[in-house]
């Protein structure tokens, strides 16, 4: 493992939830690298059951999914769906361009966004600023 | 907006002009005297067979002799000249125009409906943009396939002590994305081209099964006797297969009206009273069938919102060739009655005056979960201009009332009719 870039406390799990699997090569390596343990998951209908298996700090969402959306997931987090943790925080990957999916999103309760195509620093700043919880 | 001139009163000055005396007028088209004489003071309506008849022992054009035939024209022409900017003058021209070069008065009328349909063609151009499921799947594609390339690139560019083996499977990684974002970008690309080549006469598929019906009269002579096996050959002449599918749809309906309520009977009926016991009281069905059978009246069906689902227009009543009616029209309050009749009558800015016949009817649904799907049908028969008629109009766009409660945009007939119309009184 990696050793953190400042003198942080060493960061915790990120579940990544995205069926695209070069996307989730490329962020798996970007985060592991900043220490994160991380563990992908591609598919929307078992999502919840995965982020109640692997109880992670974070969890970076795609909104298109197969079997179920981006949007419903979210949905079923913060209703604390399956023992889920509803305040968990959550960093919604959205479409450049469909600022209605990012209003939807935001009325889900997103933490935050990102859009795609995203920048490889910004999401690893806002994957942190994330664990690191409201200010 | 210039008063029509109703067709008996036209056949009677015709034939005056001709010296001809009404007998023999009557026995060159086959019809006694006294229903001639019934035509001529516009108490019978007429069209089909008898006008083409009359209009060649006139020796006259079919469309001279039909209400409406050149004051449609005239209406179209002032249209275009309105919404092209021509001043209130000029456009006052537009009836000797329209009577003295036909010819030209067509190709207006025929270039303003071309313009009308192009900018149709651009709004569900724009529309598909945000709606289209192809494009979207291929836009979302393009975009995922970009953020792999980028973050990809840019890992491989930030990092140059990366491990060979990260290495090597984010170069095969962008190999494969290169590729399908080149693949993606040639999918979108035929996309567009192939909706560029396809719009042909850029006409919607209603569109072109509306154009169908007007040509055919709404009559089927076909389906009245083979039934449903007529449909095939007589939607075979449309091209685009949406269009056709729709027209058979329409036809399949026709078919089935005429199985259940015999031309004969209808033709033998004297207005939508004496049908219903044979229709086992089916209203709609009743005015359906005497609004396609009857060459002189006109049918017009809507759905739950008001879109008009058939418009068959009827010499002397002007109904929109798109968009919506008249809210006035008697067809939609029935929608606020379903399975009540109505029997009203109108009067069109031109004075003529209308018995309408309308009705509401759910179709029976499939089962008591499911939502009753509501239609509603208005028939339309010219009739003796007394009475206290309710005034309508052909639609907001193209009618010449001035002050109308129920105005919801200017008329282009009239130089931009404000909005702001007398307010609508509350009854106390």
């Amino acid at each position: 493992m990696v050793e953190t870039n400042d003198g942080t406390p060493p960061p915790g799990r990120v579940l990544l939830i995205e069926d695209e699997p070069n996307i989730a090569t490329a962020i798996s390596f970007l985060l592991g690298r900043e220490g994160w343990r991380v563990s992908t998951h591609s598919d929307g209908a078992t999502a919840l059951d995965a982020v109640a298996r692997h109880t992670p700090d974070v969890v970076v969402l795609d909104v298109m999914l197969p079997g179920r959306s981006g949007f419903d997931v979210l949905g079923g987090i913060r209703a604390g769906t399956g023992d889920v943790r509803a305040d968990l925080p959550v960093l919604m990957l959205t479409a450049k361009g469909q600022t209605k999916d990012r209003e939807r999103a935001a009325a889900l309760g997103a933490t935050r966004f990102m859009t795609k195509p995203f920048s490889n620093q910004e999401l690893v700043a806002a994957v942190a600023d994330l664990a690191r919880g409201p200010v | 907006m210039p008063r029509s001139i109703p067709t008996g009163r036209r056949i009677r000055e015709r034939r005056l002009s001709l010296g001809l005396k009404q007998a023999a007028l009557a026995t060159t088209v086959g019809i006694s005297p006294s229903y001639l004489n019934l035509i001529e003071h516009n108490r019978r309506a007429i069209g089909g067979a008898l006008l083409t008849r009359l209009a060649e022992a006139l020796g006259s054009d079919r469309a001279a002799l039909a209400e409406g035939g050149d004051s449609a024209l005239i209406e179209a022409v002032q249209a275009a000249g309105a919404a092209g900017g021509v001043a209130e003058g000029p456009l006052a021209d537009a009836a000797t125009l329209a009577q003295q070069h036909p010819a030209w008065a067509r190709l207006i009328e025929a270039q303003a409906e071309a313009m009308a349909a192009q900018a149709r063609t651009i709004e569900a151009l724009s529309d598909r943009l945000s709606h289209d499921p192809t494009l979207a799947e291929a836009m979302h594609e393009l975009l995922s396939t970009v953020s792999v390339v980028r973050s990809t690139a840019s890992i491989l560019a930030q990092t140059p002590e990366i491990d060979a083996n990260w290495r090597g499977r984010f170069h095969a990684n962008l190999d494969a994305d290169s590729r399908r974002l080149a693949d993606g970008v040639e999918a979108v690309m035929e996309l567009f081209d192939g909706r560029a080549t396809d719009g042909g006469e850029r006409l919607l598929p209603s569109e072109v099964v509306s154009r169908f019906l007007d040509d055919a009269g709404h009559r089927f002579p076909a389906l009245e006797e083979l039934g449903t096996s007529a449909i095939a050959p007589l939607v075979a002449g449309l091209a685009d297969p949406q269009a056709r599918a729709l027209a058979a749809d329409i036809l399949r309906g026709d078919a089935e009206d005429a199985a259940r309520l015999p031309r004969e009977v209808v033709e033998a009926a004297s207005g939508p009273d004496d049908l219903i016991a044979a229709a086992g009281g089916d209203l709609a069905l009743v005015l359906r069938r005497l609004g396609t059978v009857d060459p002189g009246r006109g049918l017009v069906v809507c759905d739950a919102a008001g879109a008009l689902l058939r418009r068959k227009p009827v010499a002397g009543f002007a109904l929109p060739v798109m968009g919506a009616g008249c809210p006035l029209w008697p067809i939609f309050g029935a929608l606020a009655r379903p399975g009540h009749p109505i029997s009203t009558v109108i009067e069109t800015p031109d004075g003529a005056v209308w018995r309408v016949h309308a009705v509401a009817q759910a179709a029976v649904p499939t089962g008591f979960r499911d939502v009753p799907v509501l239609r509603a049908t208005m028939l339309l028969t010219r009739a003796d201009g007394t009475g206290d008629a309710m005034p309508v109009g052909p639609g907001c766009r193209v009618c010449p009332r001035p002050a109308c409660a129920a105005r919801r945009e200017p008329s282009i007939l009239t130089g931009g009719v404000a909005l702001d119309m007398a307010p609508v009184t509350e009854d106390t």
